[in-house]
This record gives structure tokens, sequence and C-alpha cells, in this order.
């Protein structure tokens, strides 16, 4: 990244719907070739966010600009160099994988050789070309979001958004669509934004990290650049039967303890080093006359970033049926 | 140029998606045919002008000339139109109670003192006891026993005819056109209602539900787009349906087929402008509908308020001030009579222009309106 140019900039965007903000006065830049990930738990604003950034809602304060399109202003522009996989399948079942592409490379005016020898190299590419001419109806989940990452890549994009890409796929699935995604980036040179909550996935493949939590952005930075705000290496969670109360300060008084947080059944602090602090911070809770029911040792991890700076772990709920409605319908006060 | 180039690209690409998503549901095109010819069955054959099989009882106290006059008459209406149909009850009471409990519909009293009364000519009565809740059924029975009583040569209530009675001689204009032949312009509009509402507008819908719209939404394509796309697929769907179900009826009620290429192309212009009616008329409606179920609803709604008040199965002219008005601006009204027109009468298109004329303003008028208020954005 030899200049750094922007592929987003985003300029204190806000969304409301009522009286209720969905998005609240968020700002960020995405560099050109960058996997910039946008995480936080369901509910949290992201898919807002990606449809205020692909043009689908007009934010209500706030610009930003897209591939050097202002999103509000120049919303056809913007279309047509992004390519956005919404968090929904959005691909025809009633057409077979070839034609879901081809009437795609036509809305974007792709001529037909083009188009066609295109289309088969995606295919190829998503190893779906063997399937190519039957109906989707007829494909797996995992399949059928190949065939749409498949499809958005066909009037080659230079900013690719994902949003949720890998909800609701099994963990095969999963890895294989991120597995493609990352290939296609590397050999395209494109910019990508995604939005998941799969913190694991995030720490894996982004370079740029944003946790966003009820609207608002809370901390951004590289993973690594985010896990050295905590303290401490490692986690360590113990179980315990009954939590005593004084149990903080017990753990506090120990030099190796950075962080101790309590949750109902169980407690997880913050150490220097899992493998050396373990037997002492065992040693302490027993003496303080709790019964450990399971002791487990971890890597600090997105997650971790996640709970240190809201104070709640992010559930990692089944995926939420998928939005038929619209957001405004979705969002509405009272819900 | 190139621009335009990628216009009709992208144009029909939205119809070429709506061609194969519709020629994947056979069963839709086979029902979207076979409705309105069941329809024009139904109606055809239970809803006609003529009244038949009407039960009427008859109780006969008198046995003299008049009397056997009378019921020659009745049999030979029963023999002939079928409207009636005899049956014999021996006491009074009976055959008014079966009218009662609905097993005949009229019953006739023809009493002991008839015959004298006819040759005295001192007024004889005879009494019809009709179901007059079945309004339909007890007029056409008045009417029936009526005519028998008047064809007895003998003048005496209730009809009086005089010698110099002014005879109306039937002169028919065109071709006599039975009931059922006359439904065929109603069954084509009905065959284009149901083609327009379950093409166009409703694809946009039923992809909003489904969540497929999104990604529609994120492409280039613009809102004339997306509404002409599916518009002039609707259209080609929805003519090619009409023109079948057309020539279908065409042969089931006997209407000749050779009635000229002129006239074909009249009924095609007719049946396209009327297609484009309802398409744009649907698509300012449900041009922001979330879910199937809401065109579902106003379906049979507007299926109501276009067809009755449209001349198809009623004549305009009967119907109440306020009705009259609503025809005034109802599409199918015109289409209604324009295909009467082309199809029985061979009208030219000069007869037919202010029709035709109506319809081009109305998809004029609802294409833009159509346009202007459908929603890009989610």
């Amino acid at each position: 990244m030899s200049e750094e140019r922007k592929a987003i900039e985003v300029a204190n965007i806000s969304k409301q719907y009522g009286a209720t903000t969905v998005v609240d006065d968020v700002s960020f830049d995405v560099l050109e070739g960058s996997i910039f990930g946008f995480l936080g738990p369901n509910g949290a604003g992201k898919t807002t966010l990606v449809r205020m950034l692909t043009t689908l809602i007009p934010p209500s304060s706030g610009h930003a600009m897209v591939a050097g399109c202002d999103v509000a202003k120049e919303a056809v522009e913007v279309r047509r160099l992004i390519g956005v996989i919404p968090q929904a399948m959005t691909s025809d079942t009633d057409l077979t994988g070839y034609e879901n592409m081809d009437i795609y490379g036509r809305f974007y005016g792709i001529p037909a050789r083009e188009r066609k020898q295109r289309i088969q190299d995606l295919l190829e590419k998503m190893g779906l070309s063997a399937r190519a001419n039957d109906l989707v109806a007829t494909y797996s989940g995992g399949m059928r979001r190949r065939l749409e990452i498949a499809r958005v890549l066909v009037h080659q994009p230079k900013i690719l958004f994902l949003d949720e890409p890998t909800s609701g796929l099994d963990p095969q699935s999963r890895r294989v669509v991120w597995e493609q995604i990352e290939t296609i980036r590397r050999e395209d040179d494109m910019t990508l934004f995604l939005t998941t909550h799969y913190m694991e996935e995030a720490e894996a493949l982004c370079t740029q990290v944003a946790i966003i939590d009820k609207g608002k952005i809370i901390v951004l930075g590289s993973p690594l650049e985010l896990k050295q705000q905590l303290s401490g290496q490692d986690i360590i969670t113990l179980t315990l039967e009954t939590v005593s109360t004084d149990i903080d300060d017990v753990l506090n008084r120990l030099p190796c303890v950075h962080k101790v947080y309590t949750e109902s059944d169980s407690i997880r602090i913050a150490v220097d080093s899992g493998a050396n602090d373990l037997a002492a911070v065992l040693d302490a809770v027993r003496t303080a006359g709790n019964k450990v029911l399971s002791a487990r040792v971890h890597e600090q991890s997105l997650e971790d970033v996640f709970i240190h700076f809201t104070g709640r772990s992010i559930r990692d709920e089944a995926p939420k049926k998928v939005s038929k409605l619209s957001p405004g319908l979705l969002q509405r006060p009272g819900r | 140029m190139n621009s335009l180039r990628a216009r009709i690209l992208r144009l029909f690409a939205v119809v070429d998606r709506d061609w194969k998503k519709f020629r994947r549901n056979p069963i839709v095109i086979a029902m979207s045919i076979l409705m309105p010819i069941v329809y024009l069955m139904i109606l055809g054959n239970s809803f006609q002008g003529k009244l038949v099989g009407l039960p009427l009882a008859v109780v006969d106290h008198s046995t003299d000339p008049y009397q056997q006059q009378l019921m020659d008459n009745l049999r030979a209406i029963e023999a002939g139109p079928r409207t009636l149909v005899i049956r014999p009850v021996a006491e009074e009471a009976v055959a008014v109670a079966g009218v009662r409990t609905g097993k005949y519909k009229a019953a006739l009293i023809i009493p002991p003192d008839f015959g004298t009364k006819m040759v005295t000519k001192s007024m004889p009565e005879i009494g019809l006891f009709v179901d007059n809740t079945d309004a339909i059924s007890a007029e056409t029975l008045r009417a029936a026993v009526n005519g028998a009583i008047g064809a007895i040569n003998t003048d005496f209530v209730p009809i009086r005819e005089a010698a110099d009675q002014v005879h109306l001689r039937n002169v028919a204009l065109y071709r006599q056109v039975d009931y059922f032949q006359s439904l065929v312009p109603g069954v084509v509009i009905m065959a284009i209602f149901l083609g327009t509402m379950t093409t166009g507008v409703f694809n946009i819908v039923m992809d909003r539900f489904i969540g497929v719209e999104e990604a529609y939404l994120l492409t280039p394509l613009s809102k004339l787009d997306i509404v002409a796309g599916l518009i002039i697929s609707g259209l080609s769907i929805t003519t090619i349906v009409a023109l079948l179900v057309l020539s279908l009826s065409m042969v089931i009620t006997g209407i000749p087929l050779s009635v000229g290429v002129g006239r074909y192309v009249l009924m095609l212009v007719i049946i396209v402008l009327t297609t484009l009616s309802l398409l744009s008329l649907m698509f300012t409606i449900l041009g922001r509908a979330q879910h199937p179920r809401i065109v579902g609803v106003l379906s049979g709604f507007l299926n109501v308020i276009l067809f009755f008040p449209s001349g198809a199965i009623y004549p305009l002219a009967s119907l109440p001030g306020w009705l009259q008005w609503l025809a005034h601006i109802n599409p199918e009204a015109y289409a209604v009579d324009a295909l009467k027109s082309v199809l029985f009468k061979g009208a030219s298109v000069m007869t037919v222009l202010p029709d035709i004329g109506f319809l081009a303003l109305f998809t004029l008028v609802m294409m833009s309106m159509s346009i202007a208020m459908f929603k890009r954005t989610l």
C-alpha cells in the first residue's frame, strides 16, 4: 500500500426511525485494498449502515463517499462501482445458476460475449460449473451463497460489501465461502467491507475492525491493536458452584491478574500468562471458599475486546430470520 | 448511443427474468387460460337470460273448454320455451304450502266457476300465489301465466287486447347474439384482469416479500427499467392468454371465426390497451405493497368494482347514477364496449376511437403515476 487511498469515507452518518436511532453519528475511513470488518451483535445497526453505504436507505444525516462518489447524490455511480451481498439470500430459485448470473450481467450492460466468458470463469472458481444449469431451488445453502458471490463479481466491483455472508451456513460452508472470498479479493485487488457477528472470522480475515454496539462505533483498529488495548495476554474462565462476593478483591490482590469480569455463574480473569498463572488463580479462589467446577484458558480474542468495551458478551445467537420487511418496519419503536 | 444499448439490455433482462419465471410455472399458465373459460361456462349456464324449469303447482277445480285451453297453453310453454314445469296438485292448501316451502315457485288456482264466468264475461279470476322472495322467478312465471291466459281467445282480466293494438315487430340490426355469446367480451376482460393480477406488480411484491428485491435495487436498474420491464413482460404474457381465451370462447359459443383480419387487429389493439391500463393501474396502487396478501385482498375488490360496472353482463344504462359514474372512469367498461362493437357489430376504428382514446389516456396517466410513486429504496 504505497499510497493510502480511501475506498470509503463516512462522516457523522446517522439513521433514525421515528424516535429510535439505529445508527448514531458514525465516522470512519476504509483504505483501498483493505478488509474492513464491522462487528457487533444482532441489532447493533450493521445492516442499516451497510444499506446506507450501498444506497438502499437514505441517511438521516451525515454523508458517505463510496468509491469516490457520494451515496446520496451519485447513487447510480456508486451502484456501478460496488458489489453487495445482502444478508438475505437473493438469488432467484426458479432460475438456473447461469441464468441468475446472466440476467445480472445484463443489468450492468456487459456485452454478451464478455458476459458469457466471465460467468463461466466465476462459476468455475466457485466450484459451481457442474450445477450451472440446474435451478437454484435445488442448491444447498452454501452453494446458493457461493452463486451469489459469483454473481456479484460479474461486473468486477471495486468494493465488495458482504452483510453477514456466512450467517446461517454450517461451519464447513462458512470456511469454503471465506476461502473463496479471500482468493478473489487477492486476485482482483478489491476492497472488502464485511459485517459479521462471528468474532473469530473477523479476527482471521480483517485488516481493520470496527466494533459497533447500539448504533455507535465503540472502538476501531486492527485486530492486533484492539487486543493490545486489553490488559493481560490470556483469559482464564472459571465456572464456580457459587460466586462469593469478595472474589473480585481476592483475585485483584494477585499480581498476575489484570482485570476480573464477574458474570452470573462464571468469572473471566485477564492474566499475563494462562499457563503460568492458572495455579495461583485456582489457589486463591479455593482459599476463598469457592468450589471450581471448570477452568478454561484461552488467548484474548476480539470477543474479549467486545466484552472489555461493552461489559457484556456478544451472544452468538442463532441467525435471525432474514429481514423480509423494510428496516422501517423492523425497527419501529416499542418493538 | 451506448447508454441506450445498455438501457435496452437492462430493460429486457427484467422482461426475460419474468418470462423465465412465468414459463417455469406451467400451472399458472394453464389456470390463467382455463379459469376465464370455466367462468364463461358457469356464467353462461347459471346466470342466463331466460329462466327455465320453474316448478308451477296447478290446482284445477274446473273442467270446461276454457280451462282446457288454458292448460293447453301452459303445456305449450312447458314443451316450448320450457319456462315452467306443471305439477298438478289436488288441494289448494297443499299447493300454497308447497310454494312456502320452496317446492314450487308458484301455485296457480283455477276456480270451479272459471268456464261459466268466461262465458258470461263476468271477469273470471284466477289465483296465482307466487314466491315473491325470488323476484326474478316470480316475474317470469307471472308473465308466462299471463301469456297463457291471454292466449285464450276471449277478453277478460287481466289482459285486455284491443283490436287496434299496436304490434311490435322486432327488427334486428345485427346478427342474432345470444346471451352466451354476449358474455365473450366480458370473459376476455376477465382473462386480462387475471393476467394483470398475476404478472406486473405482483412480481415486485413477491420479490420484496421473499427478500430478493434488495439485490435488484443494488444494481444500476432505474425505476423506469423496473416498472417498464415488468409491464412489458406482463403485457406480452397477458395478451397471449387473452387472445387464446378470445378464440377459445368464440369457438365454444359459436361466433364465426372468419370476422376478417382488420377486426382481429382492432381487437388486439383493444386487448393491448386494456392490459396496459390494468397493469399500470395496479402498479400505481400496489407499487409499495409489502406482502402478496395485499395483492390477493385487493384483486378480489378490484374485480368487483371493475367487472360488474363494466357492461360485460348487465347493460350500463340500467345502473344507478353513482354506478354509472364509476363506469365512466372504469377502463374495463370502455374495453367491453369496444370489444362488443368490434366483435358483434363489426365496428370500424372510428367507432371505437373514443374507447381506444380513453384506454390510451388512462394508461398514460397511470403509468406516469406508477413510475413517480415507485420507491427505489428499501
